[in-house]
Formats: structure tokens, C-alpha cells, sequence
């Protein structure tokens, strides 16, 4: 899987196309990619709970019923786990 | 106008000018201030953000409401706003004083599936055509987009554009659809779209819709806003002492009749908890931000956001700024449970005094600080946009969310209201120039010199406010409309302007303070601008003409009038038909959609803070407010109405020089010119004469030559004059939702742009296809060639108190204004105008050729505003019908 800015616990989104980096206090875009510093956010995609849809990579389940979407940030979600 | 061929003109026909020909060089304006450092960091971080939507809100509340299906509707509600706020992620920017917003985003927000979802579904999907057939859609077909600024116009990248505005991550997009199609066939408009089918004329309604004869439906489109927040419940009592007058009041209530109260007071409850939630998620984030943040100035700002939350999280605040803080996050809670814009935080600089006041004794303030946190504010505010149609957020709102902050006006005993905290408002206004809130002065004699002379400061460095608000006039509004609801003279000085120009009535609430009592201002309605939104006199002029088919379409919207227009109390008798034929479909479909729209997603947040619905237990929607009246018909292009009707009566009737099919086969032939569309301008003076105007010349000079409105000519002005009080008077007949009378709004916002877009040519000389005159006594452009007093004459020939807002926007040319002498010159122009009783006037001091230069080099122009019709905006995020009507106003080089 790529490691992508959007995707770390430093990102702070300022719009769809740029954001910024919470440490590096640098303009960043979410797509680009950073192995050097990257620390991975709380994602359902990261998140045991979460099933990967087989007709949709953009969509999933959350506990085998509830629908989701693999690139939502789940920091204050209760039932995530790390996988 | 130009010659055949030829777009350029000369230099003194380019601009409607009163006064003489400008020297060559674009005059800029007088003073241009800075904001303070942090300030300017802040708004060109804003500057540089694109309008960006995501899901993660309604992924929430739409999980949750899945969850609590089979519970009571309000607290199934509830409980889905609850999840929505308590897992919105926090994003905290540096610099920041002032933290929290919509979503995270800088300009965040998101869809509402429950809403209305069609419009944002695949234009194959089901949904989406049945919104295009019913008509509501059309509106946005019309309309065109600000090309620069914040608008994401075209999908690029991962990034999809949604509306002509909005950027969405590509990766968001199939839970998007998802969601939607989860709310189709329930959502509010959706249901209400079955029930409205219903009423009689329903066929009618939807031909209105698609000729874009009314702009959109506030049921299901944008349920709240236009109207005043009120914020005393979290200053008095704080979140935990408001969630404990719930608890005492279900103890009263719980087993008793009219158990709805027992709903709401649960359902208040639980939607705090997540708001609460949702507070600590923030302070838990600036804790984060401060544990590795090297600057130490920085990290002591983190860890004081974080306390400031934390207390306020709770309690009631203590100072200042965890007033403003409270306010702002309550301001975001309303227009994050529903799509809301104009909601107006009222008389903030009044609400916030008696914290300020006690601040500045103690020390912990002085004005420095405060303008700092007022600059602040004036960022949030402005990054606040709201996701909703092409057609509204383009052809109505320009982009804006006409969030209106007001000063001036009076105090509960009847003395002046102006405050020290105000002034510094409006200085924070001028340093640090920005769209929001947009401020209004409520003018009233007894204000002070010095505040009059602050807020003509403002206004001379060209950011198009304050907009100067008659009170006394707004008073007797007030009086009329809300006295049958028990509102008094006391309380009709509490009142506020809703949205751009939607004044709405309030209460004073007992805020206590160190023990003493301090009457606040706040709102104490629902929207008080729901109902027939933007109705098109010229259009309906159009339809009266050609017997109830639209020419544009050629389809029939009503059955013909069956009236000759032989003579000219006929061609009334006919127009008066239609009207109130438009207002009779629309109005029964409003209500059934409004009545969707609390009975499945009543106001919660909202409804909290308004008096009196924690005290009866009622929401809004179940008229929990004090006051209830705020249904309308709002009106555009009366102007174009009036001066056609004037053209028709001098050169058919009275004069008998042409007779009514002459005009008819006149403007099929739009007078022998190019439309606008073909013409790519929206102006009437770039508009392009064809081969064959020769034929139509004499017709149409007759038509331009009729008395115009503007002018102090009473042949027009009567007219005008007459038609208000019938149409202000006979809007009373039909009922709201509530079954109280309606009332005329008289604010165009930005319809005059794609409703004049629909139109075709109209007996007073206008263009197929270009803008109408905007707000609704502002001359249309160029015809106005009397000088400012006489166009108060006209504008002030009718009681404006009958109705809401009547709008009256003016173009002066800087170097008029210049210098304290300039100064005094212009406060004496709009006290001329407030003496006879007008309602509202507001100006932009500007060069029209600086207006004409951003158009052709946007990019050097990224921060210049221009006052619209109610609300300031980016010049680079108008559409273009807009740039060139507010290009055409006619320029007043001296008065």
C-alpha cells in the first residue's frame, strides 16, 4: 500500500488538493508520498473491524454489516482497532 | 450598446456615468488598511483554500440514523447529530485564536442527503432526472459561476467539482452515492416532492419551476438561516446548565399531555452531549499540537485554546474571548445540523460587551487584543459555505452565507445601542477586509456622530459595508407583522437582519454578569425568509403577454388569462391574475415541504437557543419560537416590471403610437439584437444590434425613452407606488404553514442575474437575456440620469415598513467621497435617505473600470470585494451575469 500524506496522523487538510504537515509545519499535498516521517492516522482501511468491498475499493463494511468507506479518518471511533 | 459588430465602444458610453467622464487612470481607493500579522496569515491561508466538501459528517449521522430506526423521529434525530458531531475530526491551523468550523476543511461543509439528494447524484441516476423534470434543477442551468477565488469549477486529479463550486476527494465519492441512495424516496425533498403532487396547480408550480419564474424551494433546499441566532442560553447557563434545564423540565413534563415536550427536551439533551463531545475533541487536539510544538508562543496558544474549550465545554464562559469562542461554536452547531445560510449572528458587538467591558476593567484586554480576536472572527466567518444546488448556492447566494453582524440601533429602554466594542468592529471590518460577516447599521437619530462617521470610514474603503438599515422603519415592519404575535414597541428594538437583507424579530434576554442584568438582543424566530422564494416580475410580464406560454420553452405554465389586453387597467387586471395565481402554487407546495422538513428533520440546535422553545418544549417547527410570521413571497425585478408597465401605458395606451402585438413581435425580435447569451455579456451596454435592428428602432427608442424608475417622474413613480401597496397588501390573503399571513420580501440577492437570463426582451427597452435591475429600488443601470436625490424620491415613494427589506444599492466613484469633507458629504447623502423613511441603502466606492479591469486579470485582483445586492463579495467568485450587471450600475461622479 502506498504511503501517502492524507493518510498520516501529521496531515492537516486545508482543501481537497493541499494540506499541511502538523510537525513539519510545511505545504503538503495529500497524495503525495512520504516513507521518511509518515506515522500512520487512526482509517477504518487500518482498522480490523473493516471488510474491503469486492466490488468497490472505495467502499467496505465496518463489523461485517455497517457500510464504510475505507479512507475515513476514525480517530474518535470507539471501536476502532489497529490492525 | 454598440454598433453592429462591433463590441468596443467609446470610453464615455462604456460606463453609465451620472456626472462627468472620469480622468483615464483607474482611481483606487483612498486608504486600503492592513490586518493585524497573525490576521493576514490566517486570511491568505483562506485565500489560497478551495471550497472542499467531505462526508465524513452525514457518514455519521447517517450510520446512526440507520441505527435508531423505529425510535421518535426528534430523537432519532438526535441521536444521528450526536454521532455527526462527536466524531467530526479536529483540525486546528496554526495561528489560530479562534478554532472549530463545519467540517475538516479550512472552507468546509458538506451534503445532507436527508435533505435533498438528487442533485448530487449521477446525471443517469433515477433521482436526478426526476429533480430535472419537477423543475429543481433549472435554476442552476441558468446560472453562471465565479470562475476564480475558491470555486472548484471542473473535476481534475482525485478531485471531483460538484455544483460548479465544491471540490470532493475522489476516494469519498462512492460512500457519497451510497448515502444518497440510501435517502432516496425519504428524503425531505423527496417526500415532500410525493406529497406536494397534491395540492391544486401542482402542474403549474412545476412549469413555474423549469421557466425559472421562482429560484428554488426553502423546504428541502435550505430550511434555516435567513434569520438571527441567539445565543443567551450557553452564556447565561452554559452547556451543563442548559442540559440541566432539560432534565428538571422532562421531570414536569414525562406522562403528561402534549408529550412532544418530552421528546424535545431528550433530544436537546443528547444533541449537547455530542456538541460537548465534540468541544473536548478539540481541546484533546490542541493538547496533541502542543506536545510537539517547538515555537513556545505557539504551543502556549495551543494550550490555551485548550483550557478555553475545556471550561466553556461546560460552563458558562468568563471572559471575552470564551464568549466569542461559545458563540461561534453554537453559530457552527445551526448551520451543521441543517444546510442554513444567513444566519446572522445578530448584534454580536452588544451581545459581548458586558464580557468585554469587564475584560478591559480588569486588564486582560485592550483594543489591540481585541482586534486581533475580531479579525479572527471575520476569517471563520467568511470561510463558511454551505453545500446545496447549482441554482441556489451560484444563481442565488453568489457563493455567500450572508452571515450579517449588526450595530447601532437601540437599546431596550430606547436609548442609542452604539458601543465602543461596535466601533472596533468595523475597524476589524477595514483592517482586516473580508466577505463575513457582513456588517449593517441600524440608523437611528439617535446614534452618535462619531459611530455614523466610523461606518462611513468603513464604507469609503470599498469593502461595500456597513450597509446602513432604517430602524424606526424596520420597527413599524416589525410592529405590523409580529404585533398580532404580542411583540411591542420594546421588543420590536431588539430586532436584527437576517441572512443578506431578511430582518427578522427578537427578544432582550436577561444575561447576568457580576450581578448585574444586561437585556441582550437575539433572535427569537424560525427562517424568517421561507416560502415563495424569488418570484419574476418580468417574467410573469412575459407570460401575461403571450397569454401563459413561456416563449424561451414554448410550453404552457398557465391556462390563458382570457383578458384582452386592450386597455391598460386590462393588462393589470391580467398581470394581477397570474401573480396571484404564481403565489397560490407556490406557496401550498412551500408549505407541504416545510411541513416534510419538521416532521422529519425538525430543528434541534437551533431551536435550543431560540426563546421560547426551551420554555414551552416546542421546537421551531412546532412554533416554539416566540415569533412565528416568517413566511414570504420574495419578488425580484420589480423595477423592470414597473418601467415596462410605464412603457406600455405611454406608448400603448395613453400615446397609442404602437399597439400591444407590435411590442409582442418586438420582443420575440428582442428589438433587432443579439441575445445575451450569443453576446457572451450580461449588460444591456455590450449588447450587439443585429442586421434587421433598423426595423425595430423606432420601438425600441419609444420604449428606453419611457419614464423611467429613479427619476422623480411621478408618471412611474405612481405606478410603483401603486403596485407595492397592492402586492404588499394582497400577500397577506395566503397562509403559511403556521396559518399566519405572508408578508413581500424585497431582496433580489444575486436572482437578477439568471432570472433576467430566462427572460426575454421586456416592454421597457431591457435585453433577451441580461440581468434585471438588482435589489428591488435600485435603478436599473444607466436610466437613473436625475442625480441621487431624485433617485431617493422614487425609491422612497411608497411606506417601505409594509414590507421586508426594501434594497437600494448605489456605485459612487471614490474621489466623490474623498477626504473628511467627503465624509461628511456622504453621511449627509444617506441621512437624506433615511429621512424620508427608506428602509436600506448601501453602497460600492469603486471605480467601474477597476470592476472592468478584474474581469479581464482576476488574478491581480484576488482580494477585491464588491457589495452585491445584501451581501459583499469576491468579485472573482460572481458569475459573470453578476460582474456585468454590478459593472453597469450607473457610477455617481457627484451628488
Amino acid at each position: 500500500m502506498d504511503i501517502r500524506c492524507k493518510d498520516c496522523l501529521y496531515y492537516l487538510p486545508i482543501d481537497v488538493f493541499n494540506g499541511l504537515c502538523k510537525k513539519l509545519k510545511k505545504n503538503i499535498l495529500p497524495d503525495q508520498i512520504e516513507k521518511s516521517c509518515f506515522e500512520k492516522n487512526k482509517k477504518c482501511k487500518y482498522c480490523k473491524n473493516f471488510t474491503l468491498s469486492k466490488d468497490d475499493d472505495q467502499l467496505g463494511t465496518c463489523m461485517g454489516t455497517i457500510f464504510a468507506y475505507p479512507d475515513m479518518i476514525a480517530q474518535k471511533c470507539v471501536d476502532f482497532s489497529q490492525k | 450598446m454598440s454598433e453592429q459588430g462591433s463590441k468596443k465602444c467609446t470610453p464615455t458610453s462604456e460606463y453609465n456615468l451620472f456626472g462627468k467622464v472620469p480622468d483615464k487612470k483607474i482611481t483606487g481607493r483612498e486608504v486600503v488598511k492592513k490586518p493585524t500579522k497573525r490576521a493576514g496569515v490566517l486570511r491568505d491561508r483562506f485565500f489560497n483554500a478551495k471550497s472542499s466538501v467531505n462526508v465524513e459528517f452525514p457518514y455519521w449521522y447517517t450510520r446512526k440514523w440507520d441505527e435508531q430506526d423505529g425510535d421518535v423521529t426528534i430523537v432519532r434525530r438526535a441521536e444521528a447529530l450526536k454521532a455527526a458531531f462527536e466524531h467530526l475530526t479536529p483540525v486546528i491551523y496554526p495561528g489560530e485564536l479562534l478554532v472549530m468550523g463545519k467540517a475538516a476543511y479550512l472552507r468546509g461543509s458538506h451534503p445532507m442527503p436527508w435533505l435533498s439528494e438528487a442533485f448530487f447524484m449521477g446525471e443517469e441516476d433515477k433521482a436526478y432526472q426526476e429533480a430535472l423534470k419537477s423543475g429543481k434543477l433549472s435554476a442552476g442551468k441558468a446560472t453562471t459561476w465565479g470562475q476564480g477565488g475558491g470555486n472548484v469549477t471542473v473535476s481534475e486529479g482525485n478531485v471531483m467539482s460538484i455544483a460548479g463550486k465544491f471540490g470532493l476527494r475522489m476516494e469519498e465519492l462512492s460512500v457519497l452515492r451510497k448515502m444518497a441512495t440510501k435517502f432516496t424516496g425519504k428524503s425531505v425533498e423527496d417526500i415532500g416532492h410525493k406529497y406536494e403532487q397534491e395540492t391544486p396547480g401542482y402542474q403549474e408550480k412545476e412549469a413555474l419551476m423549469r421557466s425559472v419564474m421562482c429560484m428554488y424551494e426553502s423546504g428541502s433546499a435550505m430550511p434555516q438561516g435567513r434569520e438571527v441566532i441567539n445565543y443567551y442560553y450557553p452564556l447565561q447557563y452554559g452547556i451543563d446548565g442548559i442540559i440541566d434545564i432539560c432534565k428538571k423540565s422532562i421531570l414536569e413534563v414525562a406522562g403528561k399531555p402534549e408529550m412532544d415536550r418530552l421528546y424535545f427536551y431528550k433530544s436537546v439533551m443528547i444533541v449537547l452531549e455530542g456538541i460537548k463531545n465534540w468541544i473536548l475533541n478539540y481541546a484533546e487536539e490542541a493538547e496533541f499540537l502542543a506536545s510537539f510544538e517547538k515555537d513556545e508562543t505557539q504551543k502556549k496558544e495551543y494550550l490555551e485554546i485548550a483550557e478555553c474549550l475545556k471550561s466553556i465545554s461546560s460552563q458558562p464562559p468568563k471572559t471575552f474571548r470564551e464568549a466569542l469562542q461559545l458563540t461561534w461554536i453554537f453559530h457552527v452547531s445551526v448551520i451543521n445540523e441543517d444546510a442554513a445560510s444567513g444566519l446572522s449572528p445578530g448584534r454580536i458587538g452588544q451581545i459581548l460587551n458586558p464580557y468585554w467591558e469587564r475584560d478591559l476593567k480588569n486588564g486582560t484586554i485592550d483594543d489591540e487584543k481585541t482586534l486581533e480576536l475580531l479579525e479572527c472572527m471575520r476569517v471563520k466567518f467568511t470561510a463558511i459555505d454551505v453545500f446545496a444546488t447549482a441554482g441556489l448556492i451560484g444563481g442565488v447566494l453568489s457563493g455567500n452565507t450572508f452571515n450579517n453582524l449588526c450595530v447601532g440601533g437601540l437599546k431596550k429602554d430606547g436609548s442609542s445601542a452604539a458601543n465602543k466594542l461596535e466601533m472596533l468592529i468595523m475597524e476589524a471590518g477595514e483592517t482586516c477586509e473580508s466577505t463575513q460577516p457582513t456588517l449593517s447599521l441600524m440608523y437611528d437619530e439617535k446614534l452618535p456622530e462619531e459611530f455614523l462617521l466610523r461606518a462611513i470610514e468603513c464604507i469609503k474603503g470599498g469593502t461595500g459595508y456597513p450597509a446602513f438599515l432604517n430602524n424606526l422603519t424596520a420597527m413599524q415592519f416589525h410592529l405590523r407583522n409580529y404585533g398580532p404575535e404580542g411583540l411591542g414597541v420594546e421588543e420590536a428594538r431588539a430586532w436584527s437582519m437576517g441572512g443578506c437583507l431578511e430582518n427578522a424579530p427578537g427578544s432582550w434576554m436577561p444575561l447576568e454578569l457580576d450581578g448585574e442584568t444586561h437585556y441582550i438582543p437575539g433572535g427569537s424566530s424560525g427562517c424568517a425568509g421561507v416560502g415563495v422564494n424569488f418570484l419574476s416580475l418580468p417574467k410573469l410580464l412575459e407570460l401575461v403577454l403571450f397569454d401563459g406560454v413561456n416563449q424561451k420553452t414554448a410550453e404552457r405554465i398557465f391556462p390563458p388569462h382570457g383578458i384582452k389586453l386592450d386597455t391598460y387597467e386590462n393588462l393589470w387586471k391580467a398581470f394581477k391574475k397570474y401573480c396571484l395565481r404564481s403565489i397560490d402554487v407556490l406557496i401550498l407546495a412551500n408549505n407541504i415541504q416545510y411541513d416534510i422538513w419538521r416532521k422529519f428533520t425538525p430543528s434541534i440546535v437551533n431551536s435550543l437557543l431560540k426563546p421560547d422553545c426551551l420554555t414551552n418544549g416546542k421546537d421551531i417547527g412546532q412554533q416554539g419560537s416566540r415569533y412565528n410570521a416568517t413566511f414570504h413571497v420574495k419578488i425580484t425585478g420589480n423595477q423592470n416590471l414597473i418601467n415596462s408597465i410605464a412603457s406600455l401605458k405611454k406608448n400603448v395606451y395613453d400615446d397609442k403610437l404602437f399597439s400591444i402585438d407590435d411590442y409582442k413581435n418586438a420582443i420575440l425580435a428582442n428589438f433587432g439584437f443579439k441575445t445575451a447569451e450569443e453576446v457572451g455579456s450580461f449588460s444591456f451596454q455590450d449588447q450587439i444590434k443585429e442586421k434587421e435592428y433598423k426595423k425595430w428602432e423606432r420601438i425600441h427608442k419609444k420604449s428606453l425613452d419611457a419614464p423611467k424608475f429613479g427619476n422623480d417622474e411621478p408618471y412611474v413613480d405612481n405606478i410603483f407606488k401603486e403596485w407595492e401597496e397592492w402586492i404588499c397588501n394582497i400577500t397577506h390573503e395566503f397562509k403559511s404553514l403556521y396559518d399566519k399571513p405572508l408578508y413581500v420580501g424585497q431582496v433580489s440577492v444575486s436572482t437578477h442575474g439568471p432570472q433576467g437570463a430566462v427572460t426575454l426582451a421586456t416592454p421597457d427597452g431591457r435585453l433577451c437575456g441580461t440581468s434585471f435591475a438588482d435589489g428591488s429600488v435600485s435603478a436599473y443601470p444607466g436610466t437613473d440620469r436625475n442625480g441621487p436625490y431624485a433617485l431617493f424620491e422614487s425609491a422612497s415613494c411608497f411606506d417601505h415598513s409594509m414590507s421586508q427589506s426594501v434594497q437600494l444599492n448605489m456605485k459612487i466613484h471614490p474621489s466623490v467621497v474623498r477626504g473628511r469633507e467627503g465624509a461628511y458629504k456622504f453621511l449627509d447623502l444617506v441621512r437624506g435617505y433615511m429621512r424620508t423613511g427608506a428602509f436600506h441603502i448601501q453602497f460600492n466606492i469603486v471605480d467601474s473600470r477597476m470592476l472592468k479591469d478584474a474581469q479581464d486579470h482576476p488574478d491581480k485582483y484576488k482580494g477585491l470585494m464588491v457589495r452585491v445586492a445584501g451581501f459583499t463579495q469576491y468579485w472573482a467568485e460572481l458569475g459573470k451575469q453578476i460582474q456585468d450587471e454590478i459593472i453597469a450600475r450607473t457610477e455617481y461622479q457627484k451628488f
